[in-house]
């Protein structure tokens, strides 16, 4: 049971994947998006990084993509393109052509056990893995949490000084 | 080379390989970038939980907060791009060809 | 922009190079070429001309794809090998990918079409940092991917000279000729690479100071065009009859410095038994020479008594210090008679 299920959330990880791949617009690309993010929440979920896949629901979910598709009004088309229209389409035949053709090169069938995941799936275990080591990077990795606040702080820099005083090069 | 080991390999290439090839728009650009560092996230993550390391947990927020940067900054020169070139499409960036 | 604001992006610049280079894990060293590339990105678009700004999407596309493939080759490389460390990269798939991410990042040949188009859209003084101090941090990874594939390194190294020579021909603009010198001496670096590491960083010691020197120059006379050039022994004289001879250097001519990477380089290459690779790129170190000698003809051979190809510039006092410029001119040009010194020296 628990290996049709991770079966399933892989490939859709995969399939997801492709609607974002094959350049539709960018509406529909951020929705592909929102997919990729809920598959692989699904896969960390299933091999049991459940406070792992809760931060990802609520940076990408929450937060990223709900930014992504509001600048997709900048993007905005006369006729967007969705999975249906041709061209688009097309890429996505030949990029799910390519992902079977590559699975079945990279196919054996003792994986056929494996598709369900390692790691502890005990389900009600008070200290999971993935909570001790976030709680390892509040103790021992603090050098790390400095540094990537730092870039944190360096990106609001670098947003205020890109998007500031735009009226002083060509204006539009 | 396991399934997941696959899934994520599949899905970063796949992201790449979108990236590179025709792209109408700079959001899109920017969604397969997201994508890409979204199975780099998953991948991250597997490893670590498959192999019980507690240590390397921590790692996959610092992806997601790096990740984060990057978003933030691409968005910030989508903004820019679109004041200066009209549009976002990568086919106007043409003006420093050779 | 704000002096504050300037110094922490200054101050992060060399914080992202530093924590690369102190790095042995993977994660780390991705976490500083990062940095590095956020810190840069508002001195590029500094400006906010259209052409600045492209060039800053043009280069952050291309950084933030090279970072991810990097990371997804050392997450590769942990899942085939459970191993994190920078230097003990065993599994030769990853260890391909990992340079092939770096040769995007630095401009190496089959992957350096964003190079010139990027320095076309920057001003010189960023257009230097972008040409120096950010091949630093990737440079310092691939010197550690010890156990490499070899003929990928060569043939990365030779279609760089190749086609850092091939491309500059043809081009009108200083930045774009720059732009693909970089990538003829990056081909270089990276041909001796996996055969004497010291040459590498040796090669790229030099390459700094000339480069250094040649964009000071540039920007002290102002020009990016080849026209400009012609009159600049209006406003220094004694740089308009050094600059030609910092060019041949550059191009590699014997006595000048520029000399001492190429001469180093083909000597290992021929005790490596690699003596057609060695003849390929000291032929293609020829197409390099030729557009450093038009620049230097355009210099030095077009002066007074001639028709002038450009309106002469004003003589105003030029802001810029010139003791940077005096110091590595001096070393870009007389520095071959200290050569034993120098392999000594970077010999490790």
């Amino acid at each position: 049971m628990m290996t049709y299920v991770s079966c399933f959330f892989l490939g859709g990880f995969i399939l997801s994947m492709i609607a974002v791949a094959c350049n539709p617009s960018p509406f529909y690309g951020s929705f592909g998006l929102v997919a990729v993010a809920g598959f692989g929440c699904a896969v960390v979920v299933g091999s049991g990084g459940t406070f792992l896949a809760l931060i990802l629901v609520m940076i990408y979910v929450g937060a990223m993509l709900v930014v992504f598709v509001y600048s997709a009004a900048l993007a905005a088309d006369r006729y967007p393109e969705s999975w249906g229209s041709g061209g688009v389409a097309g890429q996505a035949v030949g990029y799910l052509l390519g992902v079977m053709v590559a699975s079945g090169f990279f196919w054996k069938e003792e994986y056929g056990v494996l598709w369900g995941f390692g790691g502890s799936v005990e389900e009600l275990a008070p200290q999971r893995g993935d909570i001790g080591g976030v709680s390892w990077m509040y103790s021992l990795g603090g050098p790390l949490l400095v540094i990537s606040a730092g870039a944190l702080l360096l990106t609001l820099f670098v947003v205020f000084e890109v998007t500031r005083l735009l009226h002083r090069g060509a204006f539009r | 080379m396991t399934p997941p080991h696959f899934a994520f390999s599949a899905t970063f290439i796949l992201a790449l390989t979108g990236l590179v090839f025709h792209r109408t728009h700079l959001l899109s650009a920017l969604l397969c970038l997201e994508g890409m560092m979204l199975s780099l996230f998953v991948a991250l993550s597997l490893w670590a939980l498959q192999l019980d390391i507690t240590s390397f947990l921590a790692s996959p927020l610092l992806l997601l907060a790096f990740s984060a940067c990057e978003a933030s900054t691409g968005l910030a020169l989508l903004a820019a791009t679109a004041r200066t070139h009209g549009s976002d499409r990568l086919q106007s960036l043409n003006l420093l060809q050779c | 922009m704000n002096p504050y604001v300037l110094a922490t992006l200054l101050f992060s610049l060399g914080l992202g190079t530093t924590l690369t280079f102190a790095s042995s894990h993977w994660l780390l060293a991705w976490m500083g070429l990062e940095i590095n590339t956020l810190a840069i990105i508002p001195l590029m678009a500094q400006h906010n001309h259209p052409r600045a700004i492209e060039a800053t999407t043009k280069y952050f596309l291309t950084q933030a794809t090279a970072a991810a493939m990097l990371l997804f080759a050392s997450l590769t490389n942990a899942w085939l090998t459970g191993q994190w460390d920078i230097q003990l990269m065993s599994h030769p798939l990853p260890t391909t990918l990992a340079s092939l991410a770096l040769a995007l990042k630095i401009g190496l040949a089959p992957l350096h079409t964003w190079l010139p188009e990027v320095l076309q859209g920057l001003d010189l003084p960023t257009g230097l940092i972008l040409s120096t101090w950010q091949k630093l941090a990737p440079l310092t990874l691939l010197l550690q991917l010890q156990p490499m594939n070899s003929s990928l390194l060569i043939i990365l190294g030779l279609t760089s000279t190749l086609i850092g020579g091939w491309g500059g021909l043809n081009q009108t603009q200083l930045r774009k000729i720059l732009a693909y010198s970089s990538t003829a001496h990056l081909g270089w670096m990276v041909l001796v690479l996996q055969f004497a590491p010291s040459l590498t960083f040796l090669t790229l010691i030099i390459y700094l100071t000339m480069t250094f020197s040649t964009f000071l120059t540039f920007n002290l006379n102002n020009s990016t065009t080849i026209n400009t050039l012609a009159t600049s022994w209006a406003k220094a004289p004694v740089i308009s009859s050094l600059a030609p001879l910092m060019l041949l250097s550059l191009g590699g001519l014997p006595p000048l410095t520029g000399f001492m990477p190429k001469w180093l380089i083909l000597q290992e290459l021929t005790k490596q038994d690699l003596a057609p690779a060695a003849t390929l790129a000291a032929l293609s170190a020829l197409l390099s020479l030729y557009f450093y000698l038009r620049l230097s003809y355009a210099m030095a051979l077009t002066m007074a008594p001639n028709n002038l190809t450009g309106t002469l510039p004003w003589r105003l006092l030029p802001s810029q210090h010139s003791l940077p410029l005096a110091i590595s001119m001096t070393a870009s040009l007389s520095l071959l008679p200290l050569t034993p010194a120098l392999t000594a020296l970077f010999t490790l």
